[in-house]
């Protein structure tokens, strides 16, 4: 399966999907004008992964320093869309990562681990 | 045309910046968040205070772009005049993020329940409210999730609005965000 690089903006993260390493990589800032349609090749990525691509084990790193609330809305459904591979078996660990002053940014990571409490979801201080 | 006095008046307000005028755009937008991030830098704001002033400021803005953009391409007669600007107040060491722009009625009766609601709740509630509704996603268009609003009243310490009708459909919309420069505590 080949992976997908999708290189940085100023408003959109560098997304860096490596089947052969089981890694799936959002760093950066997020707030696209049709945040959807930005983030519609990875989400189909993700989905064609997990359809017997996977390794057995897949690490997620979402780096994210801030996002509009449409992004908020498409990391939720991507974290929904995980959650229902981690619960068809799949081994899967996923990172928020943020800095240590940037309050706003474990305040969101806290409240998908709180609403995606069967993932295996590490706040991971930089 | 004076330009000291607009400077004078610029700085006697605390104003970092603004946009007048025109439809904005996405390119425009994050021009103005890269000026803002090195305001915020060269002003030794809190990391946390900066992030939510940048994501204010981003929903305020995409949302008046949105709009205009939505009525260019129905073709609506549309005034695109929208105000959006980043102000500091020195008194209370607060920034502000303040957006202005005309909106149709039928707009106008979709927002204001939405900020009436949000004006009662508490901002622990605001935060349920912004989770079910991201959970749900009830509100969501295809440009959003319906929940900018939200996301705003939860990374400030108060909002203030109101609309004044221009004529029988139009109204003009002011929404104001205050964001307190807390210090960071030491933990």
């Amino acid at each position: 399966m080949e992976n997908l690089i999708i290189e940085e903006t100023k408003y959109t993260p560098s997304i860096n999907l490596d089947a052969k390493k089981g890694l799936i990589e959002l760093v950066g800032k997020s707030y696209p004008e049709n945040t959807f349609e930005f983030y519609k090749p990875m989400m189909d990525w993700i989905e064609e992964y997990f359809n017997g691509n996977e390794l057995p084990k897949t690490i997620i790193n979402f780096e994210i320093i801030y996002f509009n609330s449409s992004s908020s809305k498409l990391f939720f459904d991507f974290l929904d869309l995980i959650e229902e591979m981690a619960n068809a078996g799949k081994y899967i660990e996923i990172n928020w990562i943020y800095d240590k002053d940037n309050d706003s940014a474990l305040e969101a990571g806290e409240d998908f681990k709180e609403d995606f409490e069967k993932l295996n979801f590490i706040l991971a201080e930089k | 045309m004076d330009i000291t006095k607009l400077e004078d008046f610029l700085d006697d307000s605390g104003i970092v910046f603004l946009s007048y005028g025109g439809m904005l755009t996405q390119d425009l937008i994050s021009n103005m968040t890269d000026a803002l991030e090195k305001e915020a830098e060269k002003n030794n704001v809190s990391m946390s205070a900066s992030t939510n002033i940048f994501t204010i400021f981003v929903e305020l803005s995409q949302n008046m772009m949105n709009y205009s953009k939505s009525k260019a391409e129905n073709n609506q007669k549309f005034d695109p005049k929208g105000l959006v600007l980043v102000g500091y107040n020195k008194e209370d060491n607060s920034y502000y993020v303040l957006s202005r722009n005309i909106v149709d009625i039928t707009d106008k009766d979709k927002i204001l329940p939405k900020l009436e609601e949000i004006n009662l709740l508490s901002r622990d509630e605001v935060k349920k409210k912004y989770r079910e509704l991201r959970r749900s996603g009830l509100d969501k268009h295809n440009k959003g999730a319906g929940i900018g609003f939200f996301e705003i009243s939860k990374r400030c310490d108060n909002i203030d609005f109101n609309f004044k009708q221009i004529n029988e459909n139009k109204y003009q919309f002011m929404f104001q965000a205050n964001i307190i420069n807390k210090q960071k505590q030491e933990k």
